[in-house]
């Protein structure tokens, strides 16, 4: 019960930005996955600004999950590019894209689940100053960010033991550590209560105004409503949609992809 | 031309071998996802069975064959299913792989308990009496004949199961998606159990087979399978006819290798010394061009983290050790001292295994060919001490390379390729470096001031350096880079996503861990004073890698149950003669318990040690001020699929 013609349908490119524009932090350019004989993803199109957040909104199975792990490296596209800060990165490994600034949390969670929270954070502190020029003290950076997302209560606590709401906050926190300039989120408030989602809405905020280009997969709708500056659908792998939030909201097709409904 | 052909039938019976070998392996593979390193041991009983029944009852061949392939073996192959596998259903790679290879220590334990292997027997090939054919010149018996005959029948007869009948297609249902099959009414759990048994039947045939010409030996037969893992991976553990096609290639590449590609080679000589590592070479180029495997995202579910010490608690734990060797030292007799001294060699070794396998999540199955690697050094390093470096050395840069060239392999594939490099190593290295089956002498280092000749200060100094090191590893598990191991264990993918290049990573540990291997060696070569090829043998690691799982895989206290364990059951016999207790041989029992011990504590991953430190938390629950929240909730983490 595809809500897309297949016969007649026209890849969405987003026309209004090209992978050299300066603003453009992440482009993911036509990109395709077929695993066997399922199309996953099909020609998707997604700009990322700097100092915006950008939603990548859709229904279970619409193909999100596969576009991050396309755009991280974990997983090969069939066609198409993806594009950090103007460079084409389409050839190099997950751990090159990281150190040039790429970094993302898992919906099925990635934790360090035998280290704690403060830990995990530091693990990933240390992978920086492993690999970058900036020598700052990881102890320091990581106390700093477990402030910020609020983990302090149970930072001394193993990640396996905490529920996934904070664990997810966990991984946010680790991406943090390795001052990213594109940030990939995929769900990061489900498993949180009201008000600790609209505190994660308010980070994602400062983020973005920091200059980072924030990527956010959600499903709350009212968070995605609040804190997206361009909202990305994405449906059966294709783009079907791509605008301000409430364009985006008001757009039949996306509607009609959300309700399932037929013609 | 007659030679040519010659080698060629010759190649092809033992392709056929092979072929058949790997079959079973890929039938049970496929449908059930556990790689059965017992398969050979099953082989073997089979063919013991059919000797007990044919040459010692004097069954007619013709009764004592279909009850053999068609009804024992395959009842036990389903049996094993039944009790062993099931409930494994969804364990990791490295909980499947140890219990497998527990199943066959006990297999062999169990061989060498109900037949004597001191004993020969002769097991006469079928339709030995029928005259030989002679096919262009080539004089072919009727063993062979049938060897061929048996493997076309088995291709065509798994062909037809497969295509044409119900439960051949429903097993086929239950690769691609057990679950959708589990829907569509078939069970996966009685499919699995079939294919246990077609397998175990398989490996009876096999065994049958080829035990009139290799010989009824227990230990011959059950390695000869491994032969068929490089038939099974050209196969991709997936198509049969592949494997049977790279059974074929094999066959022949190790009957023409003598003749036609040795000599042609460059250092024709050394070349021509490697033929029996021929299948094991096959099996490493297989191996690297495998597709890379995606990086793993699962995560271990389940697994206890222990409490790491504090410097000072493992400096006072050490302390504690050394004054406790004082003690021995002084009461124990100088030959209990070379046992005692022995388990804190195996656990210097075993504590590499902690830092490979226990913190950095990689499974290693050769850790005896670096500690070799280490005792072989010593052996050239004369009465200096420095022989201690140079062991260390060159298992270090020895485990660089495997690890550099087995950078792209996880699991199963990683432990599979340390397989062949350590069956490589022993047939190839091994047993030229050290004298086939003969044996190296060495001198025991010398130190200033300090009487190395005698047990009492050997052993003292063996427990320090094993405390030291140690500590050594403890400190890296607290520092910066044990969190690094730690979370390559738990996550590559993320760790790869924070910019971790962890091939690096793993060549690091790997060689770190084979340093430690090779340290353990040297001293093991100093304090025996003589080596001999069989003590760095494949089936040691795997036992090794048993004691440490049932000890428990990521603490000292883990490496030193399990060093006491191995170090232990040799001696159980005597210790309990005291008592007016007689048991079997000693070897028997060694691999008897191994056994038992690793299949019933294989379900638990955490060990011994791990138990100890559940222990200890529960305890401290009680009676002190815990923060540890009672219930985990935990998300069972696999795949990264939206």
């Amino acid at each position: 019960m595809s809500t897309v013609d297949l016969e007649t349908y026209v890849p969405h490119i987003d026309h209004q930005y090209d992978p050299r524009d300066p603003e453009v932090a992440l482009y993911v350019d036509e990109v395709s996955v077929r695993f066997g004989g399922v199309q996953a993803v099909s020609a998707a199109t997604i700009a990322c600004l700097a100092g915006q957040v950008t939603g990548l909104i859709g229904p279970n199975g619409a193909g999100k999950t596969t576009t991050f792990n396309v755009i991280t490296g974990l997983e090969a596209p069939t066609s198409g590019k993806v594009f950090l800060g103007n460079e084409d990165v389409s050839g190099l490994t997950p751990y090159k894209r990281a150190r040039k600034g790429l970094a993302r949390t898992f919906q099925r969670l990635e934790v360090f689940g035998t280290l704690t929270a403060r830990d995990n954070i530091l693990a990933a502190a240390e992978f920086r100053r492993g690999w970058s020029k900036d020598k700052s003290n990881p102890r320091a950076v990581a106390d700093q960010i477990v402030e910020r997302v609020g983990l302090q209560h149970v930072q001394h606590e193993r990640v396996d033991m905490l529920p996934t709401g904070l664990a997810r906050l966990v991984e946010l926190g680790r991406g943090l550590a390795t001052h990213p300039r594109v940030l990939l989120l995929d769900e990061p408030a489900s498993g949180l209560d009201m008000a600790e989602s609209e505190a994660l809405g308010d980070l994602l905020i400062d983020l973005a105004q920091e200059g980072i280009a924030v990527l956010v997969v959600e499903h709350d709708v009212d968070l995605v409503m609040r804190v997206c500056d361009r909202i990305h659908v994405l449906d059966f792998g294709r783009i079907i949609s791509v605008g301000f939030p409430k364009d985006v909201q008001a757009d039949p097709a996306v509607q009609a992809a959300y309700l399932g409904a037929e013609d | 031309m007659d030679q040519l052909l010659q080698l060629t039938v010759v190649g092809l019976v033992v392709g056929c071998v092979y072929a058949l070998t790997a079959t079973g392996l890929v039938v049970t593979y496929t449908t059930s996802g556990i790689f059965n390193f017992a398969h050979g041991a099953i082989g073997m009983l089979g063919a013991f069975s059919y000797w007990q029944l044919t040459v010692k009852w004097h069954w007619p061949v013709l009764l004592a064959l279909p009850v053999v392939l068609l009804v024992l073996a395959p009842l036990f192959g389903a049996t094993i299913e039944r009790i062993v596998m099931r409930p494994l259903h969804g364990a990791s790679v490295d909980v499947t792989l140890v219990i497998t290879l527990g199943l066959l220590l006990f297999f062999l334990g169990a061989a060498n308990y109900f037949w004597d292997q001191g004993q020969t027997r002769v097991l006469p090939e079928l339709l030995a009496s029928w005259k030989p054919v002679d096919i262009g010149g080539v004089v072919v018996t009727w063993g062979q004949i049938i060897i061929v005959l048996a493997a076309v029948g088995v291709a065509i007869g798994l062909r037809f199961l497969f295509s044409t009948t119900r439960i051949g297609i429903a097993m086929r249902g239950v690769v691609d998606d057990p679950d959708l099959c589990a829907m569509s009414g078939a069970s996966p759990a009685r499919i699995q159990q079939l294919s246990w048994a077609i397998g175990a039947g398989l490996a009876a045939l096999a065994g049958i087979l080829v035990a009139p010409k290799v010989g009824m030996s227990a230990l011959q037969l059950t390695l000869l399978v491994i032969n068929g893992y490089a038939a099974a991976l050209f196969g991709r553990l997936k198509s049969l006819p592949r494997t049977a096609v790279g059974g074929l290639l094999l066959g022949l590449l190790v009957s023409y290798y003598p003749v036609y590609v040795a000599p042609h080679l460059p250092f024709s000589t050394t070349f021509g010394q490697l033929e029996k590592a021929v299948p094991m070479i096959f099996l490493g180029v297989l191996l690297l061009f495998l597709p890379s495997a995606r990086l793993r995202t699962a995560t271990t579910v389940g697994r206890v983290a222990p409490t790491v010490p504090g410097l000072r608690q493992s400096l006072a734990g050490g302390g504690v050790m050394i004054v406790l060797a004082i003690a021995l030292a002084s009461a124990l007799s100088s030959a209990n001292l070379l046992i005692a001294g022995g388990m804190f060699i195996s656990a210097l070794s075993l504590l590499s295994l902690v830092l490979l396998t226990g913190y950095s999540g990689q499974t290693s199955l050769c850790v005896l060919t670096f500690f070799g690697l280490g005792a072989f050094a010593m052996a050239h390093s004369g009465t200096s001490p420095l022989g201690l470096v140079w062991g260390g050395l060159l298992a270090a840069a020895a485990g660089m390379l495997v690890a550099l060239v087995t950078a792209r392999l996880r699991g199963l594939y990683l432990a599979l390729a340390t397989f062949a490099f350590a069956k490589g190593m022993d047939v190839g290295f091994f047993n030229f470096k050290l004298g086939s089956g003969q044996s190296l002498q060495l001198k025991r280092f010398e130190l200033p001031l300090i009487d190395t000749s005698s047990e009492k200060t050997f052993f003292f100094l063996t427990v320090v350096v094993f405390v030291v090191a140690a500590i050594g590893v403890l400190a890296v598990r607290r520092g910066r880079w044990g969190r690094q191991l730690t979370a390559l264990n738990d996550s590559p993918a993320a760790c790869a996503t924070l910019g971790v290049n962890t091939t690096i990573t793993k060549v690091v540990v790997f060689t770190a861990s084979a340093g430690i291997a090779g340290v353990a060696g040297a001293m093991f070569g100093a304090q025996q004073e003589i080596i001999t090829p069989s003590q760095f043998d494949v089936l040691g690691s795997l036992a090794l890698l048993l004691a440490l799982r049932i000890g428990g895989i990521n603490t000292i206290t883990g490496a030193l149950f399990g060093a006491f364990t191995i170090g232990l059951f040799p001696e159980m016999p005597q210790i309990l003669g005291h008592f007016g207790v007689t048991l079997p041989d000693k070897v028997q029992l060694t691999f008897l318990l191994t056994g038992i011990a690793a299949i019933s504590i294989g379900r638990d991953p955490d060990g011994l040690g791990g138990q100890v430190s559940k222990l200890g938390l529960r305890l401290r629950q009680q009676f002190g001020s815990s923060s540890t929240p009672a219930a985990p909730s935990y998300e069972e983490a696999t795949l990264v699929h939206g």
